[in-house]
């Protein structure tokens, strides 16, 4: 309770004693709005966490052995993962559904075992240690970059792009006689999720001193795909709700602190029987009642008439 | 007038089957050509040979316009869509989630030049443009048929059946296609809803648009294309004008079997009847001992009413029909018995079982089996594996497998393809499949969900066939049918449905005189 208190009475200490936290929350949001983007093309890939690694990775690498400022070496770090998410997405966006999802996991898994913690140059799984990083600068980019990239996702959307990748969500073979190359769209929702998730791993590295091998594994992914299904996908700004709901929540209940997993595990299943759209869906708040409920009260109300 | 479409040797196989056996075909440029023939004969592969969504084989697809001449065959599906080929699906593909104007606004991807960056910035006055899209695709709405202001921004899973179809016209044209493919477009329509598919088409042509038409209904096909091609298993029977084809023998042999063994109340699409005699239906004896006894039925889907208080009974050894046309709850009815659906209020026995409550699984093993309307194939399963699961919930898996070979040796069609993906069968092959295992439940009463539903008439006559005898074998049958002649045939009793309630009730033979139905029903 403390905590909305003190957000609405003295928004000046809250922002100084969470500074973290909220720099937290807005990396967590534009992952989110990463794994918005294939969602919104209908394809389930949880790649994130590894685009996410190749951009924070590339960022510090080059700040330990470049000379070059940290602007750059944090769009290199995010186009680089645009690069490898070419390679990793002409074998694999061929498949769909649940065989997209263990296809990119298996990406993240075989980043993380040859690349993370295998190399001397990314310190063979002991981490790197960060020169350049900057908690308190680091916030600045980060709100900045939020809501800019949230306002040109969301315009993406309105876009013969976006509306290409409503139809490919909603109908791939339909999609395909309308004229839309359903291949190439899908690399384009991809290529896009990768750089905005290298571009996130590139600033949260910049709040931290240490790169963590640890941070990078399905863990990190599963939280990602949490954000999109709690906020809902119908929109960009579903995720985003999804993230800032999720990051905060362990803040807002401290006590429960140290079940944070088991909370985020709970909050998960009510929101997916209740509510399979997301907080933000379709059709404003209401509630999508299951079947088992319906039967329920069906048999109540028989009950009682009789 | 030039050609636009040229087909020469066509060729596709699917597991040996010649789905299409070397198709040659001329489409004109500005005509409306119709492609017919029963099922299965490869009419639907015909189309997505030419639409890029199945390969062919051999053979060579060429677009001739004033652009020049293209190769079609073996291109992707989008790139031939951009060559001006845009088509409509058998079963329909609408963005069900998306608006009927979103879905025509996708339609327009083809012309559309990409405004990515355009749309980072939403002034005013860059938006022109999308009024101007905007404003075309509720012209195209119009076109079709619907009022924009009404039906233009609701998600089109929310439309009626027909005006799905529609906007699936209005969003191939979208594409201002050269040539616009219908696949079966008046499928599941009753006889007013046809005419109006045929107005549409006659409209569309009138602007200079070359159609390629598939469709059952001869009286639609007939009326509407100047040229006719037949398939037959996989290979062009005949290629005319309708005049000289619907004379063809070898087309009247396809079609309708042997023809001296039919009446003229068998030609398809030709619904007329004896009018003879009009006198009022005998009441329906209903059987005192019923095996199904349903009062006040009551069903919604949310605040829509579908069934309003429906009671029928039915005997055991009876064939009972449920007629009506679209949207009139009869298949909601039988969702209901069969557990599927709750209703509101209302009474229905099976016997010893309350079906208002008892769980599907139960009702099943109560011995009410149910063949859904789709018939629910698993295409990629076997034939045999897909008999083998509707096995499943049985315990006797010795005896289960005597049945099945039984039953592959009753239904020949099914014995001779036992090895092959289910969903290589033709619609009428799939829907004795779907007979045959519904028939290992051991059902006392099997529920038959529009068996007929997108059948060519001849393979109507064999699942007919399969249905009276069935009945022989002493299974109580309810049936719902939209093609209500050939129900009454087989029906002892009937029950007409209209807006979830039952208007009249007979025998099959008194509904099949009653000339409210025939007017009603059957477009007589």
């Amino acid at each position: 309770m403390d905590f909305f208190i003190q957000l609405f009475t003295d928004p000046v200490g809250f922002y100084n004693q969470h500074e973290l936290l909220i720099a937290q929350i807005g990396i967590n949001a534009i992952l989110a709005i990463a794994i918005f983007v294939t969602f919104y093309s209908g394809q389930l890939t949880l790649a994130n966490a590894g685009f996410m690694a190749i951009g924070a990775y590339t960022t510090v690498i080059m700040s330990l052995y470049l000379p070059t400022p940290l602007p750059l070496n944090m769009l290199v770090g995010a186009l680089l993962a645009g690069l490898v998410s070419v390679l990793v997405g002409l074998p694999v966006l061929r498949l769909r559904g649940v065989f997209l999802a263990i296809a990119t996991i298996g990406f993240v898994e075989a980043l993380r075992l040859g690349v993370i913690l295998n190399l001397p140059i990314t310190g063979e799984g002991q981490g790197l240690h960060n020169p350049t990083a900057d908690p308190l600068g680091g916030i600045v980019p980060i709100l900045i970059s939020l809501p800019i990239l949230a306002y040109l996702v969301w315009r993406l959307t309105k876009s013969r792009l976006g509306q290409a990748w409503s139809a490919i969500r909603e109908d791939e073979l339909a999609a395909s006689s309308n004229g839309i190359n359903v291949p190439l769209y899908k690399m384009i929702a991809f290529i896009i999720s990768a750089v905005l998730a290298g571009y996130a791993g590139a600033l949260e590295t910049h709040i931290n001193f240490f790169v963590d091998p640890t941070e990078y594994g399905i863990g990190r992914t599963i939280q990602i795909l949490t954000f999109a299904v709690v906020g809902g996908t119908t929109n960009v700004f579903g995720p985003i709700v999804g993230a800032v709901f999720l990051t905060a929540l362990p803040e807002i209940v401290r006590m429960f602190a140290a079940y944070r997993d088991v909370v985020n595990g709970i909050i998960l299943i009510l929101i997916i029987i209740f509510r399979p759209q997301g907080i933000v869906g379709r059709g404003g708040l209401a509630i999508i009642r299951p079947r088992w409920w319906i039967r329920w009260r069906t048999r109540e109300h028989a009950a009682t008439a009789h | 007038m030039s050609t636009l479409l040229q087909l020469t040797d066509i060729r596709r196989d699917f597991g040996g089957v010649h789905a299409v056996d070397g198709v040659s075909l001329e489409i004109e440029e500005g005509t409306i050509f119709g492609l017919i023939g029963p099922n299965g004969a490869g009419k639907t592969t015909l189309v997505n040979v030419v639409t890029g969504y199945i390969r062919s084989q051999g053979g060579s697809i060429r677009l001739t316009s004033k652009g020049g001449t293209a190769e079609v065959a073996r291109r992707p599906p989008h790139a031939i869509a951009g060559l001006g080929i845009a088509r409509t699906f058998q079963t329909l593909r609408l963005y069900r989630n998306l608006t009927a104007i979103e879905n025509v606004l996708i339609g327009m991807h083809t012309r559309r030049r990409d405004d990515t960056l355009r749309q980072m910035l939403p002034l005013r006055a860059l938006m022109r443009l999308d009024d101007r899209r905007f404003g075309e695709a509720r012209g195209l709405l119009q076109t079709v048929g619907l009022n924009p202001d009404l039906h233009g921004d609701r998600r089109a899973s929310t439309l009626s059946y027909g005006d799905q179809r529609r906007v699936e016209v209005a969003r191939a044209l979208a594409l201002k296609p050269k040539l616009l493919i219908l696949d079966e477009p008046a499928a599941g329509m009753n006889p007013a809803e046809k005419d109006r598919v045929r107005e549409l088409i006659q409209q569309l042509n009138e602007g200079r648009l070359t159609v390629l038409l598939i469709d059952h209904d001869m009286r639609l096909v007939m009326g509407v294309c100047k040229r006719i091609a037949v398939l037959n298993f996989g290979r062009k029977i005949a290629d005319g004008s309708p005049a000289s084809v619907s004379d063809d023998p070898a087309v009247v042999t396809a079609y309708l079997g042997s023809a001296a063994s039919k009446t003229s109340s068998h030609v398809p699409g030709s619904e007329e009847m004896d009018l003879a005699a009009t006198s009022k239906p005998a009441a329906a004896v209903e059987p005192a001992a019923a095996l199904l006894d349903i009062r006040d039925l009551e069903v919604a889907y949310g605040a829509i009413k579908a069934v309003r208080g429906v009671s029928f009974r039915v005997g055991k050894g009876e064939v009972v029909a449920l007629i009506g046309a679209n949207g009139a709850g009869k298949s909601t009815i039988l969702n209901t018995l069969s557990g599927v659906l709750r209703p509101q209020a209302g009474i229905a026995r099976f016997g010893e079982i309350d079906l208002t409550t008892a769980a599907p699984d139960k009702i099943v093993r109560a011995g009410l089996a149910q063949v859904p309307e789709g018939r629910e194939i698993l295409a990629r399963l076997t034939v045999r594996e897909n008999m083998e699961l509707g096995a499943w919930a049985r315990r006797d898996r010795g005896a289960a497998h005597r049945e099945i070979d039984d039953l592959m040796k009753q239904f020949p069609i099914l014995g001779q393809r036992h090895n092959l993906p289910a969903g290589q069968l033709s619609g009428g092959e799939q829907q004795i499949l779907a007979i045959a295992r519904g028939l290992l439940a051991h059902p006392k009463l099997l529920l038959l969900d529009e068996p007929s539903l997108g059948l060519a008439p001849q393979m109507v006559d064999t699942v007919f066939e399969v249905i009276k005898r069935i009945q022989r074998e002493g299974v109580t049958i309810l049936l719902v049918e939209q093609n209500a002649l050939r129900a009454l045939e087989i029906a002892d009793r009937a029950y007409v449905v209209e807006t979830g309630r039952i208007l009249l009730s007979g025998t099959g033979a008194a509904l099949r005189r009653n000339p409210e139905v025939q007017k009603a029903y059957l477009g007589g």
